[in-house]
């Protein structure tokens, strides 16, 4: 029987129809790729790894933005609990920080009760007479909706009182079906209140914004770093390391390189209908990934210069570490890897995998949409369901004073052919036959799918990677990094393999079998003797 | 502290409930747990307590959406049961609700019952509690849910030989050693819950997806015929406590202990053990005598501790007593959790320790967030903290030294395995706050040897002064004692040329200065302007780190126009770059605002009492203005009106003002908020709240006292307001010297000299007024921290208050610092040369006195003050009093 029925036929037959569909075994030759269902309700009581829209909204999109203050308004738990849990890392040293804080509104029996607005109003007074920021933003949490809190007229009231940007956030953590409607919450918000409210004046050639990066483990820092090194100006990140200051001016930007597509495609494509930027879908996770990217994105702003400096970055970079490149694929050649995170992350390690020769028998994201699988080409066909019709949807128009195009028409269509511009194909057409993709992979069905398909390591967070552990299997946080990184770009990638081999070459597993149990041993040692 | 003033929680020191609720379920053999909720909260958890742990977590999640919200989640929730049982097979399951089921009202109670009914197959027990995330922390859902499952499960009444024992949130190593311990004493016990293995795996080739440890439903229903309840937690309230529940339903006494932690708990604990009957076994003596052995072994490198220990209210009482018995100053406990009997099982410890560990200064709190916490580590000058991981950003910014022993422990590995329960848990994490101390101690002590005693340029390295050119406010301020914020480095003058007041304030007595600015019951010689000259050109040739010149009175700068003007005048003329200061009551603010500033002032300290005359009537007997007295609640008006007028003058120029109160109890304490509030509406600087000290012969002589500890209360509620002043020395109006070290005693000596050597300008016309000469009155020097009780050690005085008697009144002289010849630490173990040079420094310092007055002395210096004809008067009380009593008492011996 197939690894696929030997997993479902364990359901009882109403989850069995549910789950049947998100499971797909890629087949050779197929296109349109096989469909696959995502973006759905997760069962109850299945032991999903999503989280909420909360968890999207403030916990990844907003939280990394490290000098406006973020309160969240609710119970003490949802603020907690996001509360410096994702290793996005901020630079610290200049100028306002508060990704070491977390500012709750902690409310009460009694402000459930009566309302919580009046408590929101005083926590921003206090917020301001301690931090005085120059912008905060307002997420609120399950029981704020609920009650009806008007969060949006609070902060307006702020922004009034004080002359700040305040922008209130309405991630009820019920929205949705998962973090996802929580990125898309966020994307409209700074859509509408942040981006093009700068007028910083940058004269640089090649400005670009980096879409979609949260700096986990520095992640950021290393793009970042190569990026300059070829002669790009990065107006602005989102959001890892990010500014207010520098977000505000992403529109004086020429391009968007999107890396993570789920989560922040929404502004991607907003700003090409607003501002006229052209995004590029870019993977700076891998080695050949990486120098593909830089070579598409000076494609993008064809300057004679700019080809050559780019050829002679990815030189030196890639002899820098030819030399580890090569010993540690030597030591991870051959072996297979399962990986189940993000929306993105699933598919851009792949990539990163292949450069060491390791190949993926199964990978799946925990909150993407079909178009993350199988490519932005099945949008047009998308029907919206009532849950994604609770997230809003906002259109814009072309602003007639910020407007600009930087590419010719003749050119957009030749490049629209060459480059990933305005398009991501998914992960399914990078993928082998006969490996599998699993949508919103459960507890249950990640040990199954490692009993059964027995990859040596196993990428995904901390919530399963005990579980994965137990079973002897090596399992690698790609959440957190469990404490390493950065993994991007050239350097990133060495301290990825060099991670790779320190788990999979660690003492540790030789012991799993005490030498007790081992009939050989003891035989030998009875043999010669020994004493036991 | 009370939260209620706060709407902010700034970095939280706790959780909500739902996540206690599921770690107690962890406890139960073979049970799941499902959150009623949106899956985030699932999510959330299972992340912070697989991070904790090191184990997987499963929580299961009803998984509601907006539909649910609008229609409840019934369905979602009777779907999650389903496909829960049906791939885990749990034979508990637990049902915890989130704050979107209980905000939409979902009626468990209900469901679960209709659930069974259509569900007959199922024969697993579900267990329903209500946890919403706004009703309480952690700590209340843990015991939340051990309350519902004792409450839920079929109990079986009849009674047997066993007993209960409940706990708190412990680790599972502390439980592992809690059942050891029944082991040993063949000890019958039902232990809820049981972490020990379920969040504390061992690792084996079959991992079992369903927890195969922890208390069974069968062991839960025998609790009810158990023969008592030990319940480890004294804090939980009755409607939460399961013990209780057993007590009332099923007569099941109930003993409530802290945790076995520390000597006198642990004992307690096995005492309660043995009334089954049962012996304590050897080898538990044994380690008992081995935990007395390591605190003898430890208590030199304890002593030295300042703890600042935050956690659930169960965790911060244990371990507060663990090192109030190993003499360790707490000087913090704090609790996220709502819990007001903390505060009053432990402060009696605390103090004790502080007692005989001479510091009186620690904050216990409930309710309260990182914020507050680095805010009182501060405060209390705390050296180690000890709580869960979430203190790390503490000790990253201010280098506190973090232990990490309770949940969540998240940026290190082994929170599972961290022992505190019993002799030996004790012993380990003693061991390991000791060491975290030595390592403290080890890394600094040359560092901190060699600034205190050897390098003399880190003693002042701010004695070089910018000579020429123009300083501009900011710079003034930086080299302002009184503004810099640490008082420490630069010098001040204060030219008492301004005798006269133009208001009476009912806390003072006119015979003495002003108690606005300067010490209260202080009399002191005034100077003419050109006389004030001189003395600053001496002082400023000897003293070159004198960069501030103040008028302080004795009465105020502004009544006295003319006098303060011409000195101001004469000094700016000599030193265009000293920093002038002065200080009013600023009823005649608004008339000179604009010439002080034309003058070169640029600091001012107004003080404001109030800013509403219905309470300034009662502070105020009356005001001089204009020709004019004014009394009552016109009076206040005007000097109110003018007051914030003139200030507002002087913040619009530019220039620092400091606003000082007089914290009056019953009167303006109330109101304290409203001032500072006020005075950062004006855009003043900073506000110096400071503490009425009762004169004999005011108006307000027998209004109580307002402590230490409540002034530093209120400057700390304030200081969310506005920048507080925490060093106020309460200067005399013609004190010299930097804020530590007042020579103006011995300048008075001098005063000849600066009188006549002083001759760069001409000497106008007016006399100079002579000192009179008087008879030496006897001295009395008293050992006290603030000026207003005898409360020092004589050794660990930094100051001796030096008072005179004459004729039955007891007037104060003047404060003489000297160096502390027994600081409490290292030098203060041996007999070497250092500690007598110093002694006999003290000596020095006191010998005039007829009698040294101090709450302690040691046996050496009460020889050597007794060889000095000097007396010797151990007490405590209230300075006056007690110098009265002393010059009685030794009046038959010397003539006085």
């Amino acid at each position: 029987m197939k690894v696929k029925e030997l997993v479902l036929n364990q359901y009882s037959g109403r989850v069995y129809k549910n789950r049947k569909d998100h499971i797909i075994e890629v087949e050779e030759g197929i296109d349109p790729v096989q469909p696959i269902t995502a973006n759905t309700r997760a069962l109850p009581g299945i032991m999903t790894n999503r989280g909420c829209c909360y968890a999207g909204c403030k916990g990844v999109v907003l939280g990394p933005v490290k000098d406006v203050l973020t309160i969240t308004h609710g119970p003490i738990g949802c603020g907690f609990y996001s509360w410096g849990t994702r290793r996005n890392k901020a630079n610290v040293e200049s100028g306002e920080n508060f990704i070491q804080y977390c500012f709750s509104t902690d409310m009460q029996e009694s402000d459930i009760v009566f309302g919580g607005e009046k408590k929101l109003r005083q926590a921003i007074d206090e917020a301001m007479s301690m931090f005085s920021p120059k912008g905060i933003f307002i997420c609120s949490t399950c029981p704020v909706g609920l009650i009806g809190d008007d969060i949006h007229a609070v902060a307006a009231e702020a922004e009034e009182k004080y002359g700040i940007t305040c922008v209130a956030f309405s991630c009820e953590g019920y929205k949705g079906v998962s973090q996802s409607g929580g990125h898309h919450i966020a994307n409209n918000g700074l859509m509408r209140r942040v981006i093009g409210t700068g007028d910083k004046e940058i004269n640089s050639k090649f400005k670009v914004n980096l879409l979609g990066e949260y700096n986990i483990g520095g992640d950021g820092w290393e793009t970042e770093r190569i990026l300059k090194r070829i002669g790009y100006d990065v107006v602005s990140i989102f959001t890892g390391d990010g500014s207010f200051e520098d977000i505000s001016n992403a529109h004086k930007a020429d391009l968007n390189l999107v890396m993570c597509h789920r989560s922040i495609n929404y502004i991607a494509e907003m700003m090409h209908t607003k501002y006229g930027t052209d995004w590029l879908k870019v993977n700076f996770i891998g080695i050949e990934s990486t120098v593909q990217t830089l070579r598409d994105i000076a494609k993008f702003f064809d300057d004679p210069e700019l080809y050559a400096r780019t050829e002679e970055v990815i030189a030196d970079e890639l002899a820098s570490i030819e030399e580890e490149r090569a010993y540690y694929r030597t030591k991870l050649s051959g072996k297979t890897a399962a990986l189940y995170v993000g929306g993105s992350r699933a598919h851009h390690y792949q990539s990163l995998l292949a450069d060491f020769g390791v190949s993926t028998v199964l990978a799946g994201y925990e909150f993407a949409h079909r178009d993350d699988y199988e490519g932005r080409q099945v949008l047009d066909g998308l029907k919206e369901d009532a849950d994604s019709k609770n997230i809003e949807s906002i259109t814009v128009e072309a602003d007639p004073e910020k407007y600009r195009v930087f590419l010719t028409k003749e050119r957009y269509e030749k490049l629209k052919n060459e480059i990933p511009l305005e398009s991501y194909n998914g992960m399914i057409r990078d993928m082998k036959t006969g490996s599998y993709v699993v949508d919103d992979l459960n507890h249950f069905e990640t040990e199954e799918f490692v009993r059964l398909l027995e990859p040596d390591i196993f990428f995904s967070g901390v919530k399963d990677k005990y579980v994965v552990q137990k079973a002897g299997v090596l399992s690698k946080q790609l959440h957190s990094y469990d404490y390493s990184g950065p993994y991007s770009g050239f350097n990133g990638s060495i301290i990825f393999a060099r991670d790779l081999v320190m788990g999979l070459y660690t003492p540790a597993w030789n012991y799993v079998t005490p030498p007790w149990k081992n009939q050989s041993t003891l035989q030998a040692a009875l043999a010669a003797g020994g004493e036991m | 502290m009370s939260k209620n003033l706060v709407n902010l929680n700034v970095n939280p020191c706790k959780m909500c409930m739902p996540m206690g609720s599921v770690s107690a379920f962890y406890g139960i053999k073979k049970c799941m747990t499902i959150l009623h909720g949106s899956q985030g909260c699932a999510t959330y958890i299972r992340r912070h307590m697989a991070t904790h742990y090191n184990e997987p977590v499963d929580i299961a999640s009803s998984s509601l959406t907006e539909e649910g919200t609008v229609f409840g989640g019934e369905k979602n929730l009777i779907k999650g049961l389903e496909t829960l049982i049906k791939l885990y097979e749990p034979e508990v399951i637990g049902v915890s609700t989130t704050c979107l089921a209980e905000t939409i009202g979902e009626d468990l109670k209900r469901m679960i019952k209709d659930f069974n009914e259509t569900h007959p197959d199922y024969k697993g027990k579900i267990i329903h509690v209500s946890t919403a995330g706004y009703a309480g922390t952690q700590y209340e859902g843990f015991f939340q849910a051990l309350r519902a499952i004792v409450e839920q499960v079929e109990m079986k009444p009849e009674k047997h030989d066993g007993i209960n024992v409940i706990t708190g949130m412990i680790s599972p190593a502390d439980t592992r050693f809690l059942k050891s311990v029944f082991d040993s004493m063949r000890l019958d016990v039902v232990l809820l819950p049981d972490l020990s293995e379920n969040l504390d795996g061992v690792h084996q080739p079959v991992y079992n997806r369903l927890p195969q440890h922890g208390t069974s439903v069968e062991d839960i229903s025998k609790m009810a015929g158990a023969r008592y309840t030990i319940e480890l937690s004294t804090f939980i309230e009755n409607e939460k406590s399961p013990g209780y529940y057993l007590e009332k339903t099923y007569g099941v006494p109930l003993i409530r202990l802290n945790l076995p932690v520390g000597l006198r708990d642990t004992d307690a604990f096995l005492e309660a053990l043995t009334k089954t009957g049962a012996k304590v076994p050897k080898a538990l003596i044994q380690s008992r005598g081995r935990y007395l052995d390591a605190m003898v072994d430890s208590h030199k490198y304890n002593a030295e501790g300042r703890a600042a220990i935050f956690g659930e209210p169960d965790f911060v009482y244990s371990m507060t007593q663990l090192c109030i018995e190993n003499g360790l100053m707490s000087t913090v406990a704090a609790t996220g959790a709502k819990c007001s009997a903390l505060e009053d099982k432990i402060k009696t410890g605390i103090a004790e320790v502080g007692q005989f560990m001479f510091n009186d200064h620690f904050v216990i709190a409930q309710d309260t967030d990182f914020d507050h916490i680095e805010q009182f580590v501060a405060d209390t000058k705390a050296n180690v903290m000890i709580g869960s991981s979430d203190g790390r950003r503490i000790e990253e910014k201010m280098g506190v030294p973090l232990v990490r022993c309770a949940f969540p422990i998240h940026d290190h590995i082994g929170g599972q395995r961290v022992r505190m329960l019993g002799y030996e848990g004790s012993i380990d994490l003693l061991d390991r706050v000791t060491n975290t101390l030595l390592t403290l101690k080890e890394s600094s002590y040359r560092e901190t040897l060699y600034d205190k005693y050897y390098d003399e340029t880190r003693k002042a390295p701010e004695l070089k002064l910018v000579v020429g050119g123009k300083m501009s406010i900011e710079e003034k301020t930086k080299k302002h004692p009184c503004f810099n914020g640490c008082g420490t480095g630069y010098a001040r003058i204060h030219l008492p040329i301004a005798p006269a007041c133009n208001i009476q304030c009912n806390y003072c007595v006119r015979k003495y200065d002003c108690p606005n600015e300067s010490r209260p019951g202080v009399t002191t010689q005034t100077l003419s302007p050109e006389e004030a000259y001189k003395k600053y050109v001496y002082v400023k040739e000897k003293m070159p780190n004198l960069t501030v010149v103040g008028i302080a009175g004795p009465g105020d700068a502004l009544a006295n126009y003319e006098k303060t003007r011409e000195t101001l005048q004469l000094i700016h003329a000599y030193d265009p770059d000293v920093t002038f200061c002065i200080s009013t009551n600023g009823l005649m603010l608004p008339q000179y605002a604009n010439e002080l500033v034309e003058l070169g002032v640029s600091h001012v300290t107004v003080t404001l009492n109030a800013v509403d005359p219905r309470i300034g009537k009662d502070i105020y007997q009356y005001i001089d203005y204009m020709g004019t007295r004014y009394t009552g609640e016109i009076g206040a008006s005007i000097l109110l009106a003018n007051q914030l007028a003139g200030i507002k003058m002087l913040t619009e120029k530019g220039l620092i003002v400091k606003v000082n109160t007089v914290v009056l109890k019953g009167i303006n304490d109330a109101h304290i908020g409203a001032v500072v509030e006020k005075a950062k509406e004006l855009g003043c600087e900073i506000t110096n709240l400071m503490q009425m000290i009762p004169v004999k012969g005011s108006v307000f002589e027998n209004m109580p006292l307002t402590s230490n500890k409540e002034i530093m209360e209120i400057r700390k509620q304030n200081s969310a307001i506005l920048k507080q002043m925490y060093h106020c020395k309460q200067c005399r109006a013609d004190a010299v010297g930097t804020l530590d070290n007042d020579e103006s005693f011995s300048l008075e000596a001098e005063s000849e000299a600066w009188k006549t050597q002083v001759t760069t300008i001409d000497v106008l016309s007016e006399k100079v007024s002579d000192t009179p000469v008087k008879p030496a009155l006897p001295l009395f020097a008293v050992a006290s921290k603030g000026g207003i009780l005898v409360d020092q050690h004589f050794g660990h005085a930094s100051d001796f208050y030096i008072y005179e008697y004459e004729g039955g009144t007891v007037r104060f002289k003047e404060r003489r610092s000297v160096s502390k010849y027994c600081d409490g630490s290292e030098s203060c173990d041996g007999n070497g040369g250092g500690k007598n040079v110093k002694m006999d420094q003290i000596l020095e310092a006191v010998q005039d006195c007829v009698c040294v007055v101090a709450m302690r002395i040691g046996e050496a210096p009460k020889r050597k003050l007794m060889e000095k004809g000097v007396k010797v008067m151990m007490t405590y009380g209230r300075i006056e009093e007690v110098v009265d009593e002393a010059a009685r008492a030794f009046r038959s011996e010397r003539a006085i």
